[in-house]
């Protein structure tokens, strides 16, 4: 507990919603001064990039369409990601899972031949498997031999990214492509159908949100759940009820992964109809789910918005870039400015304020209750 | 107080008056794949689009840099609502976003630059480079004292392989004994990867150079050896002024304002458009031969050039200053009076590929998969 003024600041490790939300555009609005400082220097005015802002983002289907499009790969990777983060498995490889994934689905797209509407659907399962089972070997390595996984997530993050740039300037390079390395197109049957007037696969969009419910039911209500909020809040606790860590993890990081390897499937399936550059077929999502993972504090369902909002803010970027005529590093820098604030302020929702004027202040400011260690307040 | 008045009441005359004035003019979006930062494609054509605005005074332009391949059609949509009617599109993977937009868009009219999609109101350009390496071969064949050049490429695909093989059928024009030993480093842009290969070539005994990749990095790596080299798509000789021989410059401004050009005089309309192809080339002014702009032949190499004396079929014993000069006059004619790929050509395994007198099509030049006799190396997806 510490004391400013009148105001009594006490860890809470539990914020209630309202405090989240406050905190959080309290956050945005502090980036968008800093930003708006940037504009100035640039020689914008901030006030007519605000405009520019909200206008472009959120004014009609069209520019909300951009959004959600964005939001998808987000929000795949960021449920997986979110489950992994309760059961304290660093899964930084997102990316790599999703690339997996996108490789999964276009072999299945171009080379299995399955009738009509199957296509697709075999073309989500090869994307599910292709991207759990590029999360397994981390696992395996972390049960078996105690290895970081943060350290061999990220690397396989590589190891599928050379795979995939192999593969299209190799064996799997289109013959229709004029020599450029792209896969060839995938037949009509194995593109995803997208939202009338918008540019929206929505079936991914639909798996992600039920993925979302999903996982939050199964974190909820399930045994599974419980033994992941075991294992992740203490792992001696847990051993000690009789949970098995070795199959909680391996289903955990399966789903995760899995989930990551839906992402790229729709990215292929729904947006580039072909397998291309590792750096196109992902604009970074992998590594920008870990901060909607990390905003949505391992809560499926949060991820749902706060992977909008970093769709949010990655789409206004490219809008001040065509309405503003900004260069594209200080568009990154106003991307940049806002997860720094938003991360930064994350800190804070563990604090509560209270109002406690003088009277009760004269009371020894020491705290009183014995047995608790002193868990500091807040920064 | 009136005074404040009639400046309100001006102000606001003006301002009615202004978008009036705005529908004279004519705006154009240009959507690039890299930074224009860049020192290669990206910045030539963002060159090529300020270029364009300085000289007609009627155009209006925006650019939107760093663009990913599936983010195009976004983009030109958003281009669309700032006002632009024309959009250019600057990359190979463009090409299907492209494609998209001009039909959801069928009243804007559309370009896009390398591909071969064509619509009633999207058409394509290219400013072509094979005949300047051809013209960069025949220096190279006379400059070397191994027998051995060097081409560090980018990527195998058809337009490097194209550029490749002319390099090499000039430096078999000049010296039949010489070979082109090829490094390919999968990268536009890749400065370290650019110096390894340099670097791996000098030491299997090349001494002259030519490349495709976004930076100075193989001129520079080549000048610290004294070794000669060509510059490549920017003005390179300022970067090695004594080792910087000629090479490829890019002038994309001919192209784009020719087309705004017919565009603003009503002769391009988004209907008529399906069969525009720019396929530009020395003749038309947009590439150019050298290593700075005025520079065809840096003249520290002048004196080496005209004592290397050769024998061609059609202009009897000459010395290669000369032939490409005449070379170089022959095919900035609109008549085109000489090309490299006139038959017979055979390819480095003895395939036929252009009969004798026969020319190479745009589509055969634009497929080209196979090598030119004398190069040596890796070549994926030989036929």
């Amino acid at each position: 507990m510490r004391r400013l003024g009148p105001l009594v600041l006490e860890p809470d490790p539990v914020p209630p919603p309202a405090r989240v939300l406050g905190v959080s555009l309290f956050a945005i609005a502090g980036a968008l001064l800093v930003a708006g400082g940037v504009f100035a220097a640039y020689g914008a005015d901030p006030l007519v990039a605000y405009g520019v802002i909200v206008r472009g983002t959120f004014a009609g289907l069209r520019e909300a369409s951009e959004v959600v499009r964005r939001t998808i790969p987000l929000l795949l990777c960021g449920v997986g990601l979110a489950l992994a983060f309760r059961a304290q498995f660093w899964n930084i490889g997102a990316e790599g899972q999703l690339l997996a994934g996108a490789v999964g689905a276009t072999a299945v797209a171009l080379f299995v031949p399955i009738p009509g509407p199957w296509v697709l659907v075999a073309m989500f399962a090869a994307g599910f498997a292709a991207g759990a089972l590029w999360g397994l070997l981390p696992a395996l390595l972390r049960l078996r031999l105690s290895v970081n996984e943060v350290l061999t997530t990220l690397m396989m993050n590589y190891i599928a990214l050379y795979g995939v740039a192999w593969l299209i300037h190799g064996p799997w390079k289109g013959a229709t492509q004029f020599g450029f390395a792209y896969t060839d197109a995938f037949p009509e049957a194995a593109r995803l159908p997208l939202l009338a007037g918008t540019r929206v696969h929505w079936p991914t969009l639909a798996v992600g949100l039920v993925l979302a419910a999903a996982l939050a039911f199964l974190l909820a209500r399930t045994r599974l759940g419980f033994e992941v909020r075991v294992l992740g809040q203490n792992p001696t606790a847990g051993r000690y009820a009789g949970i098995d860590p070795a199959r909680t993890l391996l289903a955990v990081v399966l789903l995760s992964a899995g989930a990551a390897g839906l992402a790229g499937v729709g990215e292929v399936a729904g947006v580039h109809h072909k397998l291309l550059d590792p750096g196109q077929v992902s604009l970074g999502y992998g590594y920008a789910a870990i901060v909607v993972a990390w905003l949505a504090r391992g809560s499926p369902l949060a991820a749902v918005l706060t992977a909008t909002l970093l769709g949010a803010i990655f789409t206004s970027g490219d809008v001040l870039k065509v309405a503003l005529q900004m260069p594209f590093r200080v568009t990154d820098v106003f991307n940049g400015l806002i997860l720094f604030f938003l991360i930064g302020s994350e800190r804070l929702l563990a604090v509560r304020i209270r109002w406690a004027p003088a009277a009760t202040a004269a009371v020894p400011a020491e705290p009183g209750v014995p047995g608790t260690p002193e868990t500091g307040g807040g920064s | 107080m009136r005074r404040i008045y009639l400046v309100l009441a001006l102000v606001l005359v003006a301002g009615l008056a202004a978008p009036g004035a705005a529908q004279q003019k004519l705006k154009a979006g240009f959507i690039y794949v890299g930074p224009i930062g860049d020192y290669g494609w990206t910045h030539a054509h963002d060159e090529g689009r300020r270029l364009a605005q300085q000289r007609l005074p009627w155009l209006e332009t925006i650019y939107v840099e760093s663009v990913p391949e599936g983010q195009v059609e976004p983009f030109i949509e958003r281009m669309i609502q700032q006002g632009a009617r024309v959009v250019f599109t600057t990359s190979f993977g463009f090409m299907d976003g492209t494609l998209a937009a001009a039909r959801r868009y069928p009243n804007h009219i559309f370009a896009h630059a390398s591909g071969f999609k064509r619509n009633r109101n999207m058409a394509t350009y290219m400013a072509d480079f094979y005949q300047v390496y051809y013209l960069n071969g025949l220096m190279a064949g006379a400059l070397t004292k191994t027998g051995r050049t060097a081409y560090v490429g980018a990527f195998p695909i058809p337009e490097v392989k194209r550029h490749l093989n002319a390099f090499a059928l000039g430096v078999r024009a000049v010296n039949p004994q010489a070979t082109v030993h090829v490094r390919w480093i999968f990268e536009w842009f890749n400065p370290a990867a650019a110096k390894e290969a340099t670097e791996a070539l000098i030491a299997a005994g090349a001494d002259v150079f030519a490349f495709t990749e976004d930076s100075p990095t193989v001129v520079q790596v080549a000048a610290r050896r004294n070794l000669p080299s060509f510059g490549h798509y920017s003005p390179m000789q300022k970067f090695a002024p004594r080792h910087v021989v000629s090479g490829q410059l890019v002038h994309w401004d001919r192209i784009y304002i020719d087309f705004l050009s017919k565009v603003y005089a009503g002769r391009y309309t988004a209907d008529n458009l399906a069969d525009v192809d720019y396929w530009w080339l020395l003749a038309e002014k947009a590439v150019e031969l050298g290593g700075e702009p005025g520079v065809p032949v840096n003249p520290v190499f002048r004196t080496a050039l005209q004592a290397a004396r050769v024998n061609t079929p059609d202009l009897g014993r000459i010395s290669v200053y000369d032939l490409v000069m005449r070379r170089l006059a022959q095919m900035a004619t609109p008549q085109m009076t000489f090309d490299p790929f006139t038959g017979p050509i055979r390819d480095r395994k003895g395939t036929l590929r252009a009969p004798a007198g026969k020319r190479l099509t745009v589509a055969e030049l634009t497929s080209m998969e196979w090598a030119a006799p004398g190069v040596v190396g890796p070549w994926p997806k030989e036929p």
